[in-house]
């Protein structure tokens, strides 16, 4: 493809990141913001499978995020196991959260699906918030210190960034390889016309019912990840509102449905969020409700297939100006 | 007997859209269903289709029950429609459109896409291949739609309105499409209210009139069945035909 440089490049500066900014005095910092960065960009391309792909928009994610960052710190708190043993058991809950969702919801067509994830995304956040056993509204909380290297706790957070690094590559890769499947074809024919899909034998629910829990295990891949790395999570870090809605607007804005996308919505995102904290401090947390709605007017008015679409559009005519007459023949 | 429907009705709420319609097709068939607006027609179509299950009656498909089978069920078994209103992908690439309705008998997207290149070729789409389907008018998203559903390798294709909003040019070329695929083997069933389409096309057609049907037979015959000339073409129609037969 002609923009195969692109990538390449991409893929670099993320490897060198880290290295590269130990010449600023502020390194430690700009690693932690990258650190985030990745991980916002694996929580929004998990996001991006149902929610850009097959066009069902969830609001609910913070629920498979909250499994995943919950579920470890909780086999260390019942058993002192290392919190990593926790990830399976906590991709299975996700996937099972989804299957209780998506298939009474997905039978509806329109918003019944985007309503019914944030019902039940609040539902669970109150249970938590009230449960014992969870750590009711305090949180619950990881080792203190590292019993080995399998407790995955280090004083950096350069070790953090490349394992985040190399789950994001894995998550793109599988994003990239079902793109190209049958699997892929089926998400975005179902995302741009159901009725038109099934006629062509696309076995909608199930389909989207797949999508909903491939999406659901790599969120809590997700919420492990921050779990591993901030070693507590509460309903707000873990199931709050703000958990979904930031994967949203980070996919919309990069491009919802496209491969690369999500990674450019947090490359733009996350280092503005980073900005607009440290200047604000505390005081200024809601200010991030305000930069997540301007986003949302901003794509909504100007261009919904977010800042891929965009470049296709404006970056690529500019470029390669297309023949005249073999654009509307017909 | 590929498709056999017999006396199927279809109502919504307390309205019988659709009354004991029955219709028999043969393989390599053309067969056409008109009628005025809200006749049935519609209702009947998307009946066979699967988009609809009839209240009443029964359809059978190449030796199975599909009367309560869901839409995905009935392209599966080798029903393939096209819809009135072009619900083409819009942001896919033609190609990509019609690769979906090609991995439903190809599920490796080397041989989907072999499939979809063969249709493509087929209904004359093969130079558009990389545009998106948006990029297309009125004339090539109906096309698109036929060559989607052929690459579903179909037993019986059934054309809703497939021609009309088209130009008296791109009419002809569109017959010319159906003639081709009828040509393949394919057996159709069409809907379409212009009369000169189905003289010219259909082997065989049934009349709708408000959810019955009032008439069938060859084309030629049906056209001057005095019910058929009351109900659906009016004067205006015999008139036309009256000018038509003067030297």
């Amino acid at each position: 493809m002609r923009l195969a440089w692109g990538p390449i490049a991409l893929w670099a500066a993320l490897l060198l990141f880290p290295l590269l900014v130990t010449v600023s005095d502020s390194a430690a910092y700009l690693q932690d913001v990258g650190t985030t960065l990745i991980l916002a960009a694996i929580g929004a391309s998990a996001w991006n499978i149902v929610g850009g792909y097959a066009g069902q928009v969830s609001v609910g994610h913070a629920i498979f995020f909250g499994a995943g960052a919950y579920v470890p710190l909780l086999v260390y708190e019942l058993w002192e196991l290392p919190p990593l043993l926790g990830l399976p058991f906590a991709m299975i809950i996700a996937v099972l959260f989804a299957v209780a969702i998506g298939l009474p919801s997905f039978r509806l067509t329109g918003h019944y699906f985007s309503m019914a994830t944030i019902a039940v995304a609040e539902l669970v956040r109150i249970v938590v918030s009230n449960w014992p056993l969870l750590g009711e509204a305090i949180g619950i909380q990881g080792p203190a210190t590292p019993r080995g290297w399998w407790d995955l706790i280090f004083r950096s957070s350069v070790p953090y960034y490349y394992i985040y690094l190399a789950v994001l590559a894995g998550v793109l890769a599988l994003t990239y390889a079902m793109e190209r499947s049958r699997f892929g074809y089926y998400l975005r024919a179902i995302r741009a016309g159901e009725r038109a899909a099934r006629s062509l034998g696309v076995p909608v629910l199930r389909t989207k019912l797949m999508a909903f829990m491939l999406s659901a295990a790599l969120t809590a891949v997700a919420g492990a990840l921050y779990s591993f790395k901030f070693g507590f999570v509460n309903p707000e870090s873990g199931i709050g509102i703000l958990v979904s809605v930031q994967m949203i607007i980070i996919a919309a804005l990069g491009g919802a449905g496209t491969l690369y996308g999500p990674l450019i919505g947090a490359l733009l995102l996350i280092p503005l969020q980073s900005a607009t904290n440290t200047l604000w401090g505390g005081g200024g947390s809601g200010l991030t409700f305000i930069v997540y709605g301007g986003i949302i007017v901003l794509l909504a008015r100007f261009e919904p297939g977010g800042l891929i679409e965009l470049w296709r559009r404006v970056g690529a005519a500019a470029f390669a100006r297309p023949k005249r007459g073999a654009a509307d023949a017909s | 007997m590929l498709l056999e429907a017999e006396s199927v009705s279809r109502a919504f709420g307390g309205f019988l859209a659709l009354s004991e319609a029955t219709l028999g097709v043969e393989r390599g068939e053309i067969v056409g269903l008109i009628g005025p607006n809200g006749a049935g027609k519609s209702t009947f179509f998307n009946c066979i289709a699967g988009d609809l299950p009839p209240t009443g009656g029964r359809i059978v498909f190449d030796g199975v029950d599909v009367t309560a089978a869901p839409a995905e069920e009935h392209a599966r078994l080798g029903i393939g429609r096209t819809f009135q209103v072009p619900a083409t992908f819009e942001d896919m690439t033609i190609l990509e459109n019609v690769m979906v309705g090609a991995f439903l008998r190809h599920h490796r997207a080397s041989d989907a896409h072999a499939k979809a290149m063969e249709v493509l070729r087929l209904t004359g789409l093969e130079r558009q291949a990389q545009q998106r389907a948006r990029s297309l008018g009125t004339p090539g998203r109906k096309r698109l739609e036929i060559a989607r559903v052929m690459a579903t390798e179909p037993k019986l294709l059934l054309l809703d309105e497939a021609l009309a909003g088209l130009t008296p040019v791109e009419v002809q070329r569109a017959i010319e499409l159906v003639r081709t695929i009828h040509a393949t083997g394919m057996t159709i069933v069409i809907v379409e209210h212009i009369m000169e389409v189905i003289l010219t096309l259909a082997e065989r057609v049934l009349v709708f009139n408000q959810g019955r049907t009032i008439a069938q037979g060859k084309p030629q015959d049906v056209v001057n069945d005095p019910k058929v000339i009351e109900a659906y073409l009016g004067h205006h129609h015999r008139r036309r035909r009256a000018r038509k037969a003067e030297p």
